[in-house]
């Protein structure tokens, strides 16, 4: 398996973008790519080239499933998996998330010195 | 690999950030949801940032705020729905901003932090509070002072209403004599569960109906005068550690993957740690490696039934405890049975829902858990026996491996101990091992792992700890012990421990060479005079 290096975190919110880039690149000894907005992550994905995503559900502009089905568009984001950050926990949008072809969810608030792990853990996963 | 200290650092200058937003963020829901009455436009807005709100505060420690604010943005939510607008949930969202603002005020004075991130010092758990609600001076007295030995903090209330209105507690004790006394009955012990803290009830009639009436309460202990301190303590010490010990391990063996993905989900969103096997042919590896507490197994697969692989896991002692959970549509009662008699404890039959589901496997886990725990801990200490110590060694190792963190391991041993039996008595040798398994429970960490390895000898299990940390933390510890004064038949006395430390921070991860290497340190500790600490961090002193 491909160890995970590098992750874009899209998020609107400078707080959580803050604690996921830290936990990410402290705990996980990730690189991590902070865009704020699915717009930019989208713009950003040619030149960083993740190999995971993480990605905010409820956002300003293009929300989170928007942003997903506009990275599915560019070849190089082909089979990276993408992963929702979501604050709402029902199973019925969880399940709707999978159905949009994302990897896995994470549910807001998340635990900083966990988070890579459950990172690692659909990761792995996803590769396994 | 993480730098403890310096995430701590950052993480706080985070959290001093977002705690300088939050105030302007709860200023603006406030404009917000005033303007809500006259402007309903306001509403997308409101909503938009409540869910902000919801999604970081708990990420910050600010849980009962999230949680509020979930609750306020749901409430928006349904009014962003809803045909026409509610005129009453309108007004009760106008309210938002004031409502989550004492939140605040509260959590800040508690500080309530969710991560538990420094590594090298003691947590929290020596500060738990335990709430007493007893007439009987005498007894409030005695209770107080014992608890407080144990390091706990205790708090006296008066009555049932003080009790609702103070900050969260741990625990809390309630004497319900004299016979006939109608505390219970107080609207305060009338709440859903989860409302209020573990409830020890004290009663001075050790009858089937006072025992329901506590039941009904929602007590987890009950106690008849006079009340033996110690049993009380203990039973306390277990409520906690069985909260503790991370989330709940769930193995599901099903060969039907979009149904498996389906039960991980609802399951890990509840907090529980789900690991899943489609082929049989990797199970005993995959039981091994996780360790699961409950097993959910689906009845019929392709190549095998539930039952022949519920034997198989039975086949082994490790297993005999897991309780084994079919998922099955078969509804047929006596089909039911004849599996059941082969192996397995429980039927859940499909389809099934998704509370069905969770509140078995919470049931079966919990009752899981209280039961290896009794049968794990040592009587003495009430900490883990040796082989229970090694199989958290072994858990602790392979979460590393995973992780990439560091782990330390630190073997204790109290130094000239067959003297102080000699010299003083068992008895008094006894309270020797109390009181440093007290001492060490006390002070290291919830996440820390401890065991009585043997007569005098203990295991510490640090994770996340580097030998550096664990060294630093043992020897505040090694100091605290050797001050403590012993005394028997008049006499007082002093007495020491001895620890070897070993740590894998990168490569060497078995985990059998870290309890040898932590046993070569003791030795060399012993070796060079006791009453000292060794390391063995696989560099060459």
């Amino acid at each position: 398996m491909t160890a995970l290096e590098r992750i874009m975190h899209i998020e609107d919110d400078p707080s959580i973008q803050e604690v996921a880039r830290v936990a990410l690149e402290v705990v996980g000894g990730f690189t991590v790519r902070s865009c704020d907005s699915g717009a930019a992550g989208v713009a950003a994905a040619d030149s960083f080239a993740p190999q995971l995503v993480l990605l905010d559900v409820m956002m300003p502009g293009m929300d989170g499933p928007q942003t997903l089905t506009e990275l599915r568009k560019l070849p190089i984001m082909e089979g990276i998996p993408v992963i929702f950050m979501t604050a709402k926990a029902q199973t019925q949008e969880v399940t709707a998330y999978r159905a949009l072809g994302a990897a896995g969810v994470i549910i807001k608030p998340f635990d900083p010195m966990t988070l890579s792990e459950q990172v690692r853990e659909i990761w792995e996963q996803q590769h396994a | 690999m993480p730098d403890t200290p310096q995430l701590q650092t950052q993480l706080d200058a985070i959290e001093a950030r977002f705690r300088q937003r939050l105030d302007d963020e709860l200023d603006t829901l406030d404009a917000l949801s005033a303007q809500l009455q006259q402007n309903p436009d306001a509403l997308p807005n409101l909503r938009d940032r409540l869910h902000k709100l919801a999604g970081s505060a708990g990420t910050f420690g600010y849980v009962e705020l999230g949680v509020l604010a979930r609750d306020l943005e749901e409430q928006a939510q349904q009014q962003l729905e809803a045909t026409c607008l509610d005129p009453q949930a309108l007004i009760a969202l106008t309210k938002a901003g004031a409502q989550l603002r004492p939140l605040l005020q509260r959590s800040e004075q508690r500080e309530a932090q969710p991560q538990q991130l420094d590594a090298g010092s003691p947590d929290d758990d020596r500060h738990r509070r335990i709430g007493l609600l007893i007439e009987d001076a005498g007894l409030a007295r005695q209770m107080a002072q014992t608890l407080d030995s144990f390091g706990y903090q205790v708090i006296p209330f008066a009555t049932p209403a003080a009790v609702q209105a103070a900050p969260s507690l741990d625990a809390l004790i309630i004497d319900t004599s004299p016979p006939g006394n109608r505390l219970l009955e107080h609207p305060v012990f009338q709440q859903a569960p989860g409302q209020l803290p573990p409830l020890l009830i004290i009663s001075s009639l050790d009858t089937f109906s006072s025992r329901l009436q506590a039941v009904r309460a929602g007590a987890v202990g009950f106690f008849t005068k006079p009340v033996d301190l110690p049993l009380l303590e203990r039973r306390l010490e277990r409520d906690f550690s069985s909260q503790q010990g991370g989330p709940f391990r769930v193995l599901i063996v099903d060969d039907d993957t979009e149904l498996t993905a389906r039960y991980q989900l609802v399951l890990s969103n509840a907090g529980i740690r789900v690991d899943t096997v489609s082929d049989a042919n990797l199970l005993l590896d995959k039981m091994h490696k996780f360790i699961p507490e409950v097993v959910l197994m689906d009845l019929n697969m392709p190549e095998y039934s539930g039952p022949e692989l519920a034997q198989v896991i039975r086949l082994d002692d490790d297993w005999l405890r897991v309780p084994i959970v079919y998922l099955s549509a078969e509804t047929n009662a006596e089909r039911q049975m004849s599996a059941l008699l082969k192996a397995g404890d429980d039927f859940i039959t499909k389809p099934i829902s998704d509370s069905t589901l969770l509140t078995t496997v919470y049931a079966r886990a919990q009752r899981a858990r209280m039961v290896s725990d009794a049968l794990a801990r040592d009587s003495l200490t009430g900490l883990l026996k040796h082989a229970d110590i090694k199989e958290q060694l072994e858990l602790e190792a392979e979460r590393a491996k995973r992780s990439q963190a560091p782990v330390s391991v630190a073997m204790i041993d109290i130094d000239h101990f067959k003297n102080v039996n000699d010299s003083y008595g068992h008895a008094c040798g006894d309270n020797v091992i109390r009181a440093l398994s007290n001492m060490l429970r006390q002070r290291l960490r919830k996440v820390d792992r401890l065991g009585r390895y043997g007569g005098e000898e203990f295991v510490a299990v640090l994770p996340g700890c580097s030998s550096k940390d664990a060294t630093q933390l043992l020897e505040s510890i090694r100091e605290a012990f050797n001050a403590l004064q012993f005394s028997s038949g008049g006499q007082q006395f002093h007495c020491s421990f001895s620890a070897g430390i070993s740590a894998c921070e990168a490569d060497a991860w078995a985990d059998e060479e870290l309890l040898e290497r932590a046993d070569r340190a003791l030795y060399r500790a012993k070796q060079s005079g006791r009453n000292r600490l060794c390391r063995d961090d696989g560099v060459p002193d």
